[in-house]
């Protein structure tokens, strides 16, 4: 499912959950995973510092308990990009939390 | 004072461009090259799209096979670019990160000033609008193009360089780029506008220049006040250039990452 949302003032993004199946792990080179969890893919043209902290967010995103709050997401994040260091320009720890919930309840 | 290497305008398609961006980096990270400014065109006609966005969402890729449009991803972030060979003319500037601000957004805003000050050469007054555009002010030909983009600009810092590049529209054909890149409606709808078309505007809507006239204004404002010499690749660069046209920018893993 994906829930997509152009941030006033800022940029487009896109957040696109699959529940994880030996199908989805094999197609995305996941060998390891146990098969629960979500794989999640974030598109969009906003900018992050450094470009690769992006699977760590969509990694983090797809382990995630299923009912976890827009508020808990969002600080799952904030401490992820404080902890690497990355700098998301043109959507917030917040959007990604609003978006990503969005997209999982399309889901459920 | 800094001294900067300043690579005249040259041609190439969309691979090359990429990958000479990417070479350069390196070099420049190595201190083997001094910091870098380089103009630039896309021969054939390009679509660039940012390293985050997906590329069957992004790009009509029937439409680009059709009209012989290569499509490339780029190393920035960002939104698609539709480089037209003469509708544009593309910089990039690449230097050690500790020669800019450490703020993003700041970062941004000195080398699109650079901008600023070619385009008021040219007659033409804009500001720079964060995140990373340029748009033309109030009191440039009237109300004519006022707000609307003739610069879109994108910035990557890896392994201590900074590469920030960007186009300036000189005369852009506003039905073919938008027959060729797809744009949500998402992302117009707070703008409150009909269609994207109105948010683009070029050059030649705003004054009667030559493209030529206008290099030289993007030289000039680019170089002023600043120690540079005139360069061109070092044969490493190139060697390293061709590599990467081949095992990156060539790539499907790499153009359909996303």
């Amino acid at each position: 499912m994906r829930f997509e949302e152009k941030i006033p003032g800022g940029k487009l993004v896109a957040i696109e959950v699959l529940r994880r199946t030996k199908r989805t792990n094999d197609s995305a080179g996941d060998s390891e995973s146990s098969g629960s969890g979500l794989l999640v893919k974030i598109t969009g043209d906003f900018f992050l510092h450094p470009e690769d902290s992006l699977e760590d967010i969509e990694r983090t995103l797809g382990k995630l308990p299923t009912d976890a709050s827009e508020a808990d997401v969002t600080a799952v994040l904030v401490a992820l990009l404080s902890k690497s260091g990355a700098t998301l320009i043109g959507v917030s720890a917040c959007d990604l939390a609003r978006i990503f919930k969005k997209a999982t309840l399309k889901l459920s | 004072m800094t001294v900067w290497r300043v690579i005249p305008y040259s041609e190439n398609d969309a691979f090359t461009n990429m990958a000479i961006d990417e070479a350069i980096s390196g070099s420049v990270g190595s201190g083997t090259e001094l910091p870098t400014i380089r103009f630039y065109g896309w021969k054939p006609d390009a679509v660039s799209i940012g390293y985050f966005q997906s590329l069957q969402r992004e790009v009509d890729m029937a439409r680009c096979a059709e009209l012989g449009v290569d499509i490339v991803r780029r190393r920035t972030g960002g939104g698609a670019v539709y480089h037209d060979s003469l509708g544009e003319i593309t910089y990039s500037v690449i230097g050690r990160e500790e020669l800019f601000p450490n703020d993003i957004l700041a970062s941004y805003r000195l080398i699109c000033g650079w901008i600023v000050d070619s385009l008021a050469l040219l007659g033409i007054r804009s500001e720079f609008k964060p995140i990373n555009d340029i748009v033309v002010s109030a009191g440039s030909g009237g109300n004519l193009g006022q707000g609307k983009k003739i610069s879109g600009n994108a910035q990557t810092r890896r392994g201590g360089v900074l590469l920030q590049h960007g186009t300036i529209l000189y005369s852009v054909d506003v039905d073919r780029m938008f027959s060729i890149l797809r744009v949500s409606d998402e992302k117009i709808k707070d703008k409150m506008i009909a269609t994207v078309k109105e948010r683009v505007t070029s050059i030649t809507q705003q004054r009667l220049v030559s493209r030529e006239e206008t290099y030289e204004a993007l030289f000039e404002g680019f170089t002023h006040g600043k120690d540079f010499r005139l360069g061109d690749l070092s044969n490493h660069e190139r060697k390293r250039a061709l590599e990467l046209v081949e095992t990156r920018y060539l790539s499907r893993e790499w153009n359909e990452m996303r």
